[in-house]
């Protein structure tokens, strides 16, 4: 069968699955006769196939030093103010302290097991899934609706033990370090509280749920590093 | 490492099963979501572990979508905006595809913003030599990315948003602002003027 260019066109489309039935059997026809296309057809779609699979190719310096000093620099934390219907005003704090103690991340006994039992927040697989309408405010992806069923108890005694640890331990610390520990740690329980008290309001929100669960994990570990500096003095 | 696939974004209507096999990517999914999560707590050890294993990939498309001259800024200007955006990673689809979302839109923006430029439009013709068919190649997946480069931009945008990053041409036509028709005859130009690049 003669090559014909009309064919060659509609290959793209072919390989898409983008014809419709008619097109689709003349091209087949055409195909099965015609070497020259059944040629072009075999390397597109290899050239399909294998175009995801692109590995890239990194930049030519190492780009981390420059991006890892402005991440310090950059919103750890952002939540949603009081006022649900202004999603874009947000709380904004950068905690590169408190970032970089979080680095020490040593297991000490009280608080581990609630870290180690907690759910990662990203996938906050605790929380009750429900069929509540997606949540409006937050200027964010759709996601699911969700509501909280967060045990508090574990956390709050984990949380005290290491609270009585910091107390009894501060005076061997530097002043700078508490300054750092205790406004960290007043910024983490704003930005809890902030959190609860929104999501009273608007209980299916999960933007919120995962924030409450990031900033407990935060404090938890902020408590944790501060606990272990005071054992090792 | 288990390695999972990354099914959902990258082989959106495309039916046919051994194409759609084969656009599946290769995804470190695990050791993603757990570095995602401490990075979200503010793990910056997590997040430069992401950065290390994703950085190619978004690199490239910086080089591909963006000015070549300014790729180190948007790398970063995107890994930036990532780590601001983390906390609203649902995690419903691989953070790679997420990761790569964030990447495209950040590099079509930042084009609106500085003015696209005049890219080059002609190219030198290939002539159509005895080489190995695509097909044959086993190294098609290295030739493509260097081919990738030298294609006319408006081929290149649509081939590296299409075949490489899975956008459908409607999506293709919002972002670049031209009509998904356009779109689908760049798509066909570019895999020609692939296929004659490959087998030059």
């Amino acid at each position: 069968m003669p090559h014909r260019d009309e064919f060659t066109d509609q290959l793209s489309a072919y390989v898409d699955h983008e014809l419709g039935p008619a097109e689709r059997g003349r091209l087949e026809e055409h195909v099965g006769g015609c070497a020259e296309c059944r040629a072009v057809l075999a390397d597109l779609r290899a050239i399909v196939a294998a175009a995801p699979l692109y590995e890239g190719t990194p930049p030519a310096t190492d780009l981390w030093p420059a991006l890892a000093a402005r991440l310090g620099e950059a919103q750890v934390v952002a939540l949603p103010t009081r006022t649900a219907a202004t999603p874009r005003g947000v709380r904004r704090f950068s905690l590169p302290e408190l970032v970089a103690a979080s680095l020490v991340t040593a297991a000490l006994g009280a608080g581990g097991a609630w870290l180690a039992l907690r759910p990662e927040p990203a996938a906050s697989p605790t929380l009750v899934t429900t069929t509540a309408p997606a949540p409006s405010a937050p200027s964010f992806e759709p996601e699911r609706a969700l509501t909280v069923s967060i045990p508090d108890a574990d956390y709050d005694a984990a949380v005290a033990d290491l609270e009585q640890v910091l107390v009894a331990g501060r005076s061997r610390l530097d002043t700078a370090t508490v300054r750092v520990i205790d406004e960290s740690l007043a910024r983490i329980d704003t930005a809890i509280e902030d959190a609860r008290s929104a999501i009273q309001r608007d209980p299916a929100n999960a933007y919120l749920t995962r924030q409450i669960t990031a900033n407990m994990r935060r404090k938890l570990n902020l408590l944790r590093t501060a606990a272990r500096a005071i054992a090792e003095l | 490492m288990r390695i999972e696939f990354d099914v959902q974004a990258r082989c959106r209507d495309r039916p046919e099963g051994g194409i759609l096999q084969a656009k599946l990517a290769v995804m470190p999914s695990d050791e993603d979501a757990r570095d995602v999560a401490r990075a979200a707590d503010g793990d910056q050890a997590a997040f430069e572990r992401l950065y290390r294993r994703h950085v190619g990939r978004v690199a490239s498309l910086a080089r591909w979508l963006g000015d070549s001259a300014d790729v180190d800024d948007a790398v970063q200007e995107i890994f930036l905006r990532v780590w601001q955006k983390l906390h609203t990673f649902a995690g419903q689809a691989a953070f790679s595809t997420w990761l790569h979302r964030v990447a495209v839109n950040l590099l079509v923006r930042r084009r609106e913003r500085i003015g696209i430029r005049q890219r080059r439009e002609s190219r030198e013709e290939a002539p159509l030599l005895a080489a190995p068919a695509p097909r044959e190649r086993p190294d098609l997946r290295i030739a493509i990315e260097r081919a990738v480069e030298r294609l006319p931009a408006g081929a290149r945008d649509v081939f590296v948003l299409h075949d490489m990053e899975g956008y459908k041409h409607e999506e293709i036509g919002r972002m670049l602002g031209v009509d998904p028709g356009t779109s689908r005859s760049q798509l066909h130009r570019a895999r020609l003027l692939l296929r004659e690049q490959l087998t030059a």
